[in-house]
């Protein structure tokens, strides 16, 4: 059996009378990118720096390879942590910067020069070593800041937000470039971010954290087509979510009288659900299907084109149904849907859908 | 930045050039020039040129211990202002506790009075039976009252208090504008307490400790009120010294001459503090 990196159980964390974070526990395997994903203010930092020994829970317990470190001072635990504003040394030269752990470490100084030096070399800044950081780009100081926490040979490599104060093109490229340093390595990382497309792009697994608890773990595409809670649906991407009266349940679906007219097959945690009971129905926008023809229409429910937006690739609807119900639909822009013009009545088909409970 | 400004900068600086120049300047012109002037018992002094008041503060040794003193003292202030500050600083900028405010009144209060009502103070903790003899008395530590008044260590203790706020501070806001997820950085990277301390907390603040140090100093070498009523005649000072050669024995270009000391020795450490400052950190 593999034996995770990290695992975090129970922990819990309070400022004052604020609960940050907590009960929340997970584990991160060998060489996995886990991301915690979450609103701002979520508990993603607190998280990240129990990890890291600069906070002690006040209850719960953290292991690395199995090895309790719950009250083990940052400096013993061999972790990298990567700061959202990188905090270089300012008074030092990039070499010093990234030799620091290695010093801190009694390796001898040619072995530091020569792994200082290869490291720059790994994140893509050769020659920059006798720099100071006040000389360098932003992009260029998250690079050192990765090398100053990937030399050490860390454990574990905790990155807080480390793309969030890079300009829009800069973060896309370092999404890859991140991720690709990180298979090459090996490492297994946990990486923190409120931005869903980094999440998705560069993870292995999400964590998705709302007001200090895990909402939900998973891979993106689970996320995605399987959120479990409205949070969960509405936090990751565009959704659809429409009131609905569960008519009865049978092998792994429920049927669902929906408010919009239709009665539609979905799956989603059923255990719970009688008849009767009140839901949620969940739709991706892509997954609408909107059909123009009348005679093709037999069972859909009627709607009429509220709005139709652009964008290129994509023609975006904003479908009215009867009950006053909107809902927005993304098509590819090919001839068949450009030809619904706005304003024209056409009948959608939500297909299967995602079951909710109904909730706050 | 955009430099000058023409007229509109003009406009701003010269109310405050026109007093560095008639208030400052113009003073230290005129104290230099009558420190190469000759006395004389009857004009005070005769505009004629000669190196005698020098020549006479370097060669009689009550004046040269007095220089020394007033160095020492100054030295001395800034180290303990420096080591009893520094840590007070550093809480201040790092804390998030309910006693910030009242610690930063503590800082501050010292400065809502005069420095002569302060040295009172001292005198009266100080003196023979002054509460700080009292105390001790009363804890046995001693049997009768030492003499504290009138001593190095009572000028000392009175200005190092009296000049705490100019060294915390500079220090304060040099701790406070540290980035602390850079101390945090240090300790994930295997640096404990004192090594971040001196790897990173030290030399960040080194704008803070030389600005802090170069005011507490150039101010106690020019200290006149507490050293001449917490250390009299013993524990003499430049400042007391000039004091009494302009306003008792009436020699202007001695006390010039004494004066042009003072202020070439707090000059100097000026000069040492933008020099060193200049290669600051960004
Ligand atoms: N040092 C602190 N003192 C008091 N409250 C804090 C402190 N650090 C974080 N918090 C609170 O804990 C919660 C979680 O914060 P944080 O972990 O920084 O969130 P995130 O990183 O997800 O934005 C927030 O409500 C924040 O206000
Ligand atoms: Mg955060």
């Amino acid at each position: 059996m593999s034996q995770s990196v990290l695992h975090l159980s129970g922990v819990v964390k309070r400022f004052g009378e604020t609960l940050a974070v907590g009960p929340v526990g997970f584990e991160v395997q060998e060489g996995e990118f886990l991301t915690l994903l979450g609103p701002s203010g979520c508990g993603k930092t607190t998280t990240l720096h129990i990890v890291a020994g600069l906070l002690y829970p006040d209850q719960g317990e953290v292991r690395l390879r199995g090895r309790e470190i719950t009250r083990l001072d940052p400096q013993h635990r061999d972790m990298g942590l990567v700061f959202q504003n990188y905090a270089l040394f300012p008074h030092k030269t990039v070499f010093d910067n990234v030799a620091f752990g290695l010093r801190m470490r009694k390796v001898a100084a040619g072995e530091i020069r020569e792994r200082v030096l290869r490291m720059l070399d790994v994140v893509g800044l050769p020659g920059v070593e006798n720099r100071q950081p006040h000389q360098l780009s932003g992009g260029q100081r998250q690079r050192v800041a990765l090398a100053r926490a990937l030399v050490i040979e860390p454990s574990l490599l905790l990155l807080d937000e480390p793309l969030s104060n890079l300009d829009a093109v800069l973060r896309k490229r370092m999404r890859l470039e991140l991720r690709d340093i990180q298979q090459r390595l090996g490492i297994a990382t946990i990486f923190v971010t409120h931005d869903q497309d980094e999440a998705f792009e560069m993870s292995d697994r999400v964590i998705l954290m709302n007001v200090g608890h895990i909402e939900q773990v998973a891979t993106p595409e689970e996320l995605y087509d399987n959120p479990t809670s409205r949070f969960a649906a509405e936090f990751i991407g565009e959704v659809n979510l429409i009131d609905g009266t569960v008519a009865g349940v049978d092998g792994g679906a429920a049927q669902v009288q929906s408010a919009i007219g239709g009665r539609y097959r979905a799956r989603g945690d059923l255990a719970s659900v009688r008849a009767g009971d009140e839901v949620l129905l969940m739709v991706r926008p892509e997954r609408v299907e909107i059909e123009p023809d009348a005679a093709a229409a037999d069972g859909l429910v009627p709607a009429t084109v509220a709005k139709r937006v652009f964008s290129g690739d994509l023609l975006i609807f904003t479908l009215r149904t009867a009950d006053g119900t909107e809902l927005t639909a993304s098509k590819p822009s090919t001839q068949r849907y450009r030809a619904i013009a706005p304003d024209s009545s056409v009948w959608i088909d939500l297909g299967e859908c995602r079951l909710l409970p109904r909730g706050a | 930045m955009r430099a000058g400004g023409g007229l509109f900068a003009a406009a701003l600086f010269t109310p405050i050039t026109v007093v560095y120049l008639v208030f400052l300047l113009a003073p230290i012109g005129f104290f230099l020039m009558m420190s190469v002037f000759r006395y004389s018992p009857m004009e005070l002094w005769q505009p004629a040129f000669t190196a005698d008041n020098f020549v006479r503060l370097l060669s009689e040794e009550h004046y040269r211990v007095i220089i020394f003193r007033t160095l020492e003292i100054a030295a001395l202030t800034t180290v303990f202002s420096l080591m009893l500050g520094f840590p007070l600083a550093y809480f201040l900028a790092r804390t998030g506790s309910i006693w910030r405010g009242v610690l930063m009144f503590l800082v501050i209060a010292p400065l809502m009075t005069g420095v002569i009502v302060r040295t009172y103070g001292w005198i009266v903790l100080l003196g023979s039976e002054g509460t700080v003899n009292v105390v001790l008395m009363w804890l046995g530590v001693i049997d009768e009252p030492v003499k504290i008044l009138e001593t190095q260590v009572a000028v000392l203790v009175a200005l190092v208090h009296i000049l705490m706020p100019y060294m915390v501070f500079p220090l304060f806001s040099s701790l406070a504008s540290q980035d602390p997820d850079v101390e945090r950085a240090a300790a994930t990277l295997g640096a404990g307490r004192w090594r971040i301390f001196f790897e990173v907390t030290l030399p960040l603040s080194r704008a803070g400790i030389l600005m802090g140090s170069a005011l507490v100093f150039t101010l106690t070498a020019g200290a006149v009120v507490t050293p001449a009523l917490l250390g009299g005649s013993k524990v003499q000072m430049l400042g007391q010294t000039i004091y009494d050669l302009v306003l008792s024995t009436l020699n202007w270009p001695f006390a010039s001459a004494v004066a042009f000391v003072l202020v070439f020795c707090q000059f100097s450490i000026i000069f040492l503090y933008l020099k060193g400052g200049r290669r600051r950190v960004g």
